[in-house]
């Protein structure tokens, strides 16, 4: 029975993500694809992170590799004549990541901390630095491009046989991720991240063991890749910039990177929002930083971290009394939230070219703005004050609550210990 | 060829000292709180836009005075109400904090100014040439970049090496559990020291910021080599980052003028046509690949041997 | 080498720079006797147990297991060939479940070092074996909680439970008993003997009624030297060690 409750919500999921899309445009669709993708790489990326205690900060290196290798398979068989079947494009992709990953993967886990995030910086700049120069392998700065061939009967045109495709692919290596968790290995890999030095001493090479979870990760981070060339018919050296490798990051961390769906719940988060507000923004990346660093200071242990918590403790919780500050925290968040996207739309008006060229034909002056539908004076009080307003109110409430909530937390992890001991 | 020469000697020098005076504040914090602070190259593109302005509005030099005290305010603060927080969660908590803090940074930048260079520069009585080689004239601007630097590294020498604070300092990054119990206040000495690391990478952005491009892409550019330099000179040593900031400053110089490849070395011998046939790597010239070297060099003293050139075997 | 000994130290000296920590150590433990080092505090203790495991090579001098040269080998290779040690600080895995820490040690005994092609829950012998060592160190009840909520002296145990789970002939258990009340002491104590019944131990300790009542031979460690090794009779008579360490704490 208990068991049926945990696959409820993992079939909602399912259903979901298999009915809806074809009721979407073409353009949610193909968010929704990238939104997998981005799922499947933070997970991948947290092999190592979470499981094995190791951070990177060249992911990009595997996820970018997977991509290339894909496009010069797709290459040979659009232009070179060669048969493939296109659905298993991306096994390219798994082919070079593990290749690449091992490689690397050997010397990067001679170093641990930061300095192995280091090495991992290094060879993903490496190839970042390199790969605009090597023509044959990376195109140059243009990239390569090709183009989908048909198979089995599908023409593999229209965005939405994509994203089943790539469905498919995400499921199955989630689902094998997570298999993986629950081999010997997988355990092994948590307990290295816990203590490698015990590892050590129980009879295992904790080098040998480190490359393989690295090379496991790399793998599937260019599934990820590969799965991206598919979708997109077209790759380049960005893929291996920073950025790249600091979206990963992000999401894995915003997610949660203590608990195995974490990163997925932030990759879908971030590149879904990304989708539906950079339309209506130009903010959206300092958002995203602002809500990375407060995930930081104040909920380290992520989206899913906080989730497992709560279920973890669900029936120690007590909900009568936590009702009500967990409404009136939510209800705060969305007025400071509110006030200060208000407060950063406005600068970013107010600082635009454009905004720049509207004073120039007023002479320099201070003219209206326009903003979620209404105009504004850049000096009024009406402008400034509301936003100011929902800032304070809704900071002040959230630490008024914080300190209850706190408080109520603290009993419950009393409540824990105390029945650790046998007591309660 | 002499030309050439000198000419890259002198470029990777000025260039070289810059890129100390970027890196000294990073390595100093990484060996005092054994924190990798990824927003370091931040501080250095909000000194140049903060130089910006106030040299738009009053002037250059109050602008140089101005940016770096106002940049080692923010590190203060960035360390006391934010560092601080999370430093219970461990080293690893501290660097993902820094890393959003550089990405905030990098767009905060990108809203009040723009995703596009600004113009930048020193007053026109600086715009002069210090002398002439080989019919070209040598910007003087470049070599007060240098002075700056060097005139940086001498207060800085002498402020550690010479007075109580800087023996505090050095006592406080040794054993800080040590300094404490002898009753210094080793949490205000690591404010000092992150707001002065953050202040020197903030001078350097205001000089350099007048002299070469100031684009909301800087941090990232600068960033990763002043990574390269303080681990090639090693993590906490100061005389370090300085002799692998020439290093890299002169090679990057040399190399971005050298069309040299693999394919070339063949040529010696007359095996350049076949080399130069099969492509890809035989034909990367060194100019290139310019930007990989670094990298490389990064990559193989992690492996090789981490502590860096000067850096303490841990 | 005596017939049956079977870890035998051969003049081993261990420096960390010019500070000399160990020198001229010749020491060798018979098959399934219990063998205790005594010593004052920053004697060469640990040092020892590190340089017997593996953590570190000596600067000079061999060590010998079953006939074989362990000294410089790498942690993990020890340990396959029989050799398992404790800590003094414990050093488990607080995140994962008591069962779980248990059980990474009796996979590796079982050469599953890289299998990842099967569920661990469908490993019958190597669960049952991981169940069994559980109920050993008494800590069934806590069987599925983090290790890191444990209390302190069962934590202890578990710290012993993993040292056994690999298998090993030879079990090096640094001061057990550090930091217990009287009565976690005894049950710690008690809990050894039974699980080196047939075994070969040698443990580092402080607690004087728990090496003479436990241990069938003694080795005296005073800095960085043996001064004696002997039975727990003639530790006691030996005017040199009473001298150096024992005081009149052994009248």
């Amino acid at each position: 029975m208990a068991l049926l409750w945990r696959l409820l919500p993992l079939a909602l999921l399912m259903a979901v993500l298999i009915g809806l899309p074809p009721l979407l445009g073409a353009g949610l669709q193909n968010a929704m694809t990238n939104m997998l993708i981005a799922a499947l790489f933070a997970v991948a990326f947290n092999l190592l992170m979470g499981q094995g205690g190791m951070l990177s900060f060249g992911h990009a290196a595997f996820y970018g590799v997977g991509a290339f290798a894909v496009m010069h398979l797709m290459t040979a068989i659009d232009r070179g004549g060669l048969s493939f079947p296109t659905p298993l494009l991306p096994l390219a992709g798994a082919a070079a990541g593990l290749i690449v990953g091992l490689i690397t993967g050997w010397f990067a886990t001679l170093r641990s901390g930061v300095y192995f995030a280091l090495v991992t910086l290094a060879l993903a700049e490496m190839l970042h630095s390199l790969a605009p120069h090597w023509e044959g392998l990376f195109g140059g700065e243009a990239g390569i491009s090709s183009m989908r061939m048909p198979w089995g009967g599908f023409l593999f045109g229209r965005v939405i046989e994509i994203y089943y495709l790539t469905l498919i692919w995400v499921t199955l290596c989630i689902g094998l991720l997570y298999a993986f968790t629950r081999t010997p290995f997988g355990r092994l890999t948590l307990a290295l991240r816990d203590n490698e030095e015990r590892v050590r001493f129980l009879g295992y090479d904790a080098h040998a063991t480190k490359m393989i979870v690295f090379a496991v990760s790399a793998t599937f981070a260019g599934v990820a890749g590969g799965l991206l060339a598919v979708s997109n018919e077209q790759t380049n050296y960005e893929l291996f910039s920073t950025h790249v490798s600091a979206q990963v990051v992000l999401h894995t961390f915003v997610g949660g990177s203590t608990v195995f769906f974490g990163p997925a719940i932030g990759a879908a988060i971030f590149t879904l929002f990304a989708y539906l507000v950079s339309d209506v923004s130009r903010s959206w990346l300092l958002y995203q930083g602002v809500i990375f660093v407060l995930v930081m200071l104040y909920a380290p242990l992520g989206i899913g971290g906080v989730v497992m918590l709560h279920l973890r403790h669900w029936a120690r919780i007590p909900w009568r009394r936590m009702a009500a500050p967990y409404a009136g925290a939510t209800a705060a968040t969305l007025l400071v939230g509110a006030g200060a996207v208000m407060v950063v739309e406005f600068l970013e008006v107010l600082f635009s070219p454009h905004y720049f060229a509207l004073r120039r034909r007023a002479d320099m002056g201070w003219p209206e703005f326009h903003r979620f539908g209404t105009s504004w004076e850049p000096f009024g009080l009406a402008t400034w004050v509301p936003p100011v307003l929902l800032l304070i109110l809704g900071l002040l409430v959230l630490l008024r609550l914080r300190r209850r909530i706190v408080a109520l937390w603290e009993e419950v992890h009393e409540q824990a210990a105390a029945e650790g001991r046998g007591e309660a | 060829m002499l030309e050439f020469v000198i000419v890259s000697t002198l470029n990777g020098v000025t260039y070289g000292l810059l890129l100390f005076m970027v890196s000294a504040g990073l390595t100093l914090i990484f060996g005092m709180m054994g924190v990798l602070n990824f927003a370091h190259a931040s501080f250095y593109m909000l000194g140049a836009y903060i130089a910006y302005s106030i040299t738009r509005t009053i002037d250059f030099w109050i602008g140089l005075l101005v940016a770096p005290i106002l940049v080692g305010l923010l590190g203060v603060l960035v360390e006391r109400y934010l560092l601080r927080r999370v430093h219970r969660y461990g080293h690893a908590h501290e660097l993902l904090l820094t890393f959003g803090l550089a990405f905030i940074f990098e767009e905060l930048i990108k809203l009040f100014y723009g995703d596009f260079p600004v113009n930048y520069a020193m007053p026109a009585y600086l715009r002069f040439p210090a002398f002439s080689l080989f019919g070209a004239d040598y910007p003087f601007y470049r070599i007060f970049i240098g002075l700056v630097a060097i005139g940086m590294f001498v207060l800085l020498y002498l402020l550690l090496s010479r007075t109580r604070a800087g023996l505090v300092v050095r006592a406080a990054e040794r054993l800080p559990s040590m300094a404490e119990a002898l009753g210094h206040n080793v949490p205000l000495v690591f404010m000092g020291v992150f707001g002065v690391g953050a202040a020197l990478a903030g001078l350097g952005g205001a000089v350099a910021g007048a002299f070469f491009p100031t684009n909301p892409n800087m941090a990232l550019e600068l960033g990763v080599i002043v990574f390269v330099v303080v681990v090639v000179g090693g993590l906490g040593s100061i005389e370090g980052s300085l002799v692998a900031s020439l290093m890299i400053g002169v090679f990057s110089s040399f190399a971005v003028g050298l069309n040299w490849s693999l394919a070339r070395l063949f040529d010696l011998v007359g095996l350049g046509d076949w080399a130069r046939d099969l492509g890809g790597l035989m034909t990367l010239t060194l100019s290139s690949i310019s930007g990989t070297v670094p990298f490389l060099l990064m990559l193989i003293v992690l492996l090789v041997r981490p502590a860096g050139l000067f850096g303490e075997r841990n | 080498m005596s017939a049956d000994a079977v870890l035998e130290l051969r003049g081993i000296a261990k420096s960390f720079g010019p500070a000399r920590i160990l020198e001229g150590i010749d020491l060798s433990v018979r098959r399934g006797e219990r063998h205790a080092v005594i010593g004052p505090n920053g004697a060469g203790k640990s040092t020892l147990f590190n340089l017997i495991s593996g953590l570190f090579p000596p600067t000079a001098g061999s060590i010998l297991l079953n006939g074989r040269e362990i000294a410089g080998r790498p942690p993990h290779r020890i340990n396959r060939m029989g050799l398992a040690r404790s800590f003094q600080i414990t050093n488990i895995y607080h995140r994962l479940s008591v069962f779980e820490n248990l059980r990474i040690g009796v996979m590796a005994r079982h050469g599953l070092r890289f299998s990842m092609f099967r569920p661990v829950s469908g490993l019958r012998a190597v669960n049952a074996e991981s169940e069994a060592l559980l109920q050993r160190i008494r800590l069934e009840r806590r069987r599925d909680q983090p290790a890191g909520d444990l209390t302190y002296s069962e934590q202890r145990a578990l710290e012993i439970g993993m040292t056994l789970a690999t298998g090993p002939e030879v079990i090096l258990l640094d001061e057990p008993t550090a930091g217990m009340s009287q009565d976690e002491t005894h049950y710690v104590i008690e809990l050894i003997r039974e699980v080196t019944e047939g075994k070969t131990l040698l443990v580092v300790e402080h607690d004087m009624s728990v090496v003479f009542s436990l241990c069938d031979r003694i080795s005296v460690l005073v800095y960085g030297e043996l001064l004696a090794t002997g039975t727990p009779d003639e530790i006691r008579a030996n005017r040199a060690v009473q001298e150096a360490y024992l005081g009149e704490e052994v009248a």
